[in-house]
């Protein structure tokens, strides 16, 4: 606080004036640069082409995952729904395959709940006034809940032979892993619609300050509702990745911490939670960074208590970092000024 | 359900007004058949028939403990026997609250299944002290209550490293390279595990532990460091996961990477269908059950010995260990695996 504050040291106000034209997430990206050409030069094996596929491909269901999230937190809401969302429609769709419904219509089935959870999510925080925070908490309570009523199994299998569900998670195009170009494409699709469409810069007015935003005719509550929408179908479609890669859908996995991870890479690459900052590429540089420690922490076979205390501390420090290179005043961290 | 339920209700009246009345001679008179026989069963009804059996598990929806659920409430409801369940869903916190609770509600037994060796020991003690007799499941707790019922996680672990050993050890003209998958680094299942494990594995100078990570017995963890173990050691032997649901992700990477014929992949768990698809399917090589219907049965029969010896609750401790059965294609089928049945709830008559 005192360094933000009293007048700082020449030397650290320099480095911080010279870094603060550096924006978050090419601080964080020019981090993974490093990293990686350290892992490469010290590590064997890290730097072969098939490790490095496998790392992207590891980080692709977060990626997906980090899409919605940070393209809600841009618009300073936020939703706790969303792994419940990925989960439990694919779980009641997968149910509903094993008791004869055609696999065409599966996917579509999950797609059609999981939409229509995202809607009722939007509606009660756009016209209820709900806080989100609350509302996507309890979605994730009653999502469990209910789809665990309706199929009181633990995992469910999807069907082996339906080769075109699994294709997004199991498959490949041009020796490239589906789940990487699945993410790929919906990285792009994403940054299109949030930089080249006025719907899309409506959200960063909304996230910067809704009150100017509703003032300038931005039509708040439908963007709200198409905010948690657009959750929801990024949601479905990392369910679609994680069903082809695991062959399954595991109902628990809402109640781990996988919500925290996708919260984790947002922020971490510069989505902050105060709103309309960051874009996509944060999202992706912010997986690069998980995922090349934790590809990294395999190869060197650390122990995961380990990782947890290092996904911590990077947590912390690009917090840290955000707080001292974007000191807040109470002009720009308040609603409505 | 009210027809069942009005029927339930008849018959705890029957059995109050039968144990009321000295049931041995009323009934020996009323029917046919052999004194003894009579005689047996009323002492039998004497001793279990409106006892309360109470069941906390660490979370509902899980299909171990689901299956000793449904096992303890049928056995219980056939004996006259009320069951009471509570599921604190995995929160240690409101895990606590519940035991308080249901000790309070004074049940004749109490099957528990500890979080952690500390977490409720107090409560059980306060439990025994009351008169609750104390069956605990699985993880014991620091307390020696009247019984307890489950595997050796230890004898689990050497177990799977021995059948590792004897497929990758010396003399396999394999390259000896292990991968292990644990759960939840703190949790007892695998921290006993992994040294019966470790105990075995490194007798035998050929085998290399080239991975030893936790999961956290979660299917896409497993898969993600598999994925990257398995690029890193190609000639990787085997691979070992310590929950067969969570190791299900490793033989799909395994699967993915085209290595499932030549990697032994390795499961310890509950045994219920789900575990008997992924021998079935080729996914995993062997699977160590330690099969949770017999367990629900011991735990049962545990409560049914405490209740008819007459003991004080805490007088006596009476271990009842699990067998641990192997399964592989030959015989992952029918009466090996148990199908998942949905979370158990308590004795419909509940109401007093």
């Amino acid at each position: 606080m005192a360094i933000e504050t009293g007048a700082a040291p020449g030397g650290l106000a320099v480095w911080r004036q010279s870094l603060g034209r550096l924006s978050q997430e090419q601080i964080v990206a020019a981090f993974t640069i490093a990293l990686l050409i350290v892992f490469a030069l010290a590590l064997p094996g890290f730097a072969t082409a098939s490790n490095i596929l496998g790392l992207i491909r590891s980080i692709s269901i977060l990626g997906i995952l980090g899409l919605g999230m940070g393209l809600i937190v841009i618009s300073r809401g936020i939703d706790l729904s969303e792994i419940a969302i990925m989960a439990g429609p694919w779980c009641v769709a997968l149910i509903a395959n094993q008791h004869g419904l055609p696999i065409f219509w599966t996917p579509i089935l999950a797609l059609a709940i999981a939409v229509g959870i995202g809607f009722l999510n939007g509606v009660l925080v756009a016209f209820v006034e709900a806080p989100a925070l609350f509302v996507t908490l309890a979605a994730t309570f009653v999502i469990y809940g209910t789809a665990y009523w309706i199929a009181p199994v633990y995992v469910v299998y999807a069907p082996q032979n339906a080769a075109a569900l699994l294709f997004a998670g199991r498959g490949a195009l041009f020796g490239i892993p589906m789940p990487i170009i699945v993410f790929a494409a919906a990285a792009l699709v994403i940054h299109a619609f949030l930089s080249r469409t006025s719907i899309g810069r409506f959200i960063y007015a909304q996230g910067d300050n809704s009150e100017a935003a509703r003032l300038s005719g931005v039509a708040l509550r439908p963007l709200i509702v198409l905010e948690h929408v657009m959750v929801a179908l990024l949601a479905w479609l990392a369910g679609l990745v994680w069903i082809g890669q695991t062959g399954s859908m595991q109902m628990t996995i809402v109640q781990g911490t996988v919500v925290f991870d996708v919260i984790l890479v947002v922020v971490l690459g510069g989505i902050s939670l105060v709103g309309g900052r960051g874009s996509v590429f944060s999202v992706v540089v912010g997986c690069a960074l998980i995922g090349t420690l934790l590809n990294a922490f395999t190869i060197m076979d650390v122990n995961s208590e380990v990782q947890n205390i290092i996904r911590g501390v990077v947590l912390l420090a690009a917090i840290i970092l955000d707080n001292w290179l974007h000191p807040r005043d109470e002009e720009t961290a308040r609603q409505g000024d | 359900m009210l027809s069942r339920r009005a029927l339930m209700g008849v018959t705890a009246m029957l059995a109050a007004a039968a144990v009321a009345g000295g049931p041995a001679t009323v009934r020996a008179q009323e029917e046919s058949g052999t004194k003894t026989a009579h005689e047996l069963r009323a002492q039998y009804d004497k001793d279990l028939k409106g006892k309360t059996i109470a069941f906390l598990p660490i979370a509902t929806g899980v299909p171990l403990m689901d299956e000793w659920g449904r096992v303890i409430k049928t056995e219980a409801e056939w004996r006259g026997m009320k069951f009471v369940i509570r599921d604190p869903a995995a929160n240690p916190a409101a895990m606590q609250q519940a035991l308080t609770a249901l000790i309070d509600e004074k049940p004749d037994v109490l099957i528990v299944q500890n979080p952690s060796v500390t977490l409720l020991m107090k409560e059980l003690k306060r439990a025994e002290q009351q008169g609750t007799h104390v069956v605990q499941m699985n993880m014991s707790s620091n307390y020696k209550s009247d019984a307890f019922v489950g595997a050796d996680w230890y004898e689990v672990g050497r177990i799977l490293a021995e059948d590792v050993v004897k497929q990758c050890g010396t003399g396999t003209n394999t390259s000896g390279e292990v991968q292990i998958v644990q759960g939840e680094l703190t949790a007892a299942a695998s921290v006993d595990q992994i040294a019966g494990v470790m105990d075995t594995l490194n007798k035998d100078k050929a085998i290399k532990v080239v991975s030893n990570q936790a999961a956290l017995w979660d299917a896409n963890n497993a898969l993600n460091i598999t994925n990257t173990v398995i690029q890193q050691h190609p000639n990787l032997c085997a691979s070992v996961g310590f929950w067969g649901i969570m190791e299900s992700g490793a033989a799909q990477a395994i699967r993915n990477a085209g290595k499932i014929d030549k990697v032994k992949v390795y499961a310890s768990g509950e045994g219920s269908q789900l575990d008997c698809d992924q021998v079935v399917q080729g996914n995993f090589y062997k699977f160590l059950s330690y099969t949770a219907t017999s367990q629900g049965h011991d735990a049962f029969l545990a409560a049914e010995t405490l209740l008819e010896s007459g003991d004080k609750a805490g007088t006596k401790h009476h271990e009842y260990y699990t067998r641990p059965v192997w399964l592989d294609k030959s015989n992952a089928s029918g009466a090996n695996c148990y199908a998942v049945p949905p979370p158990p709830q308590g004795t419909a008559e509940a109401k007093n």
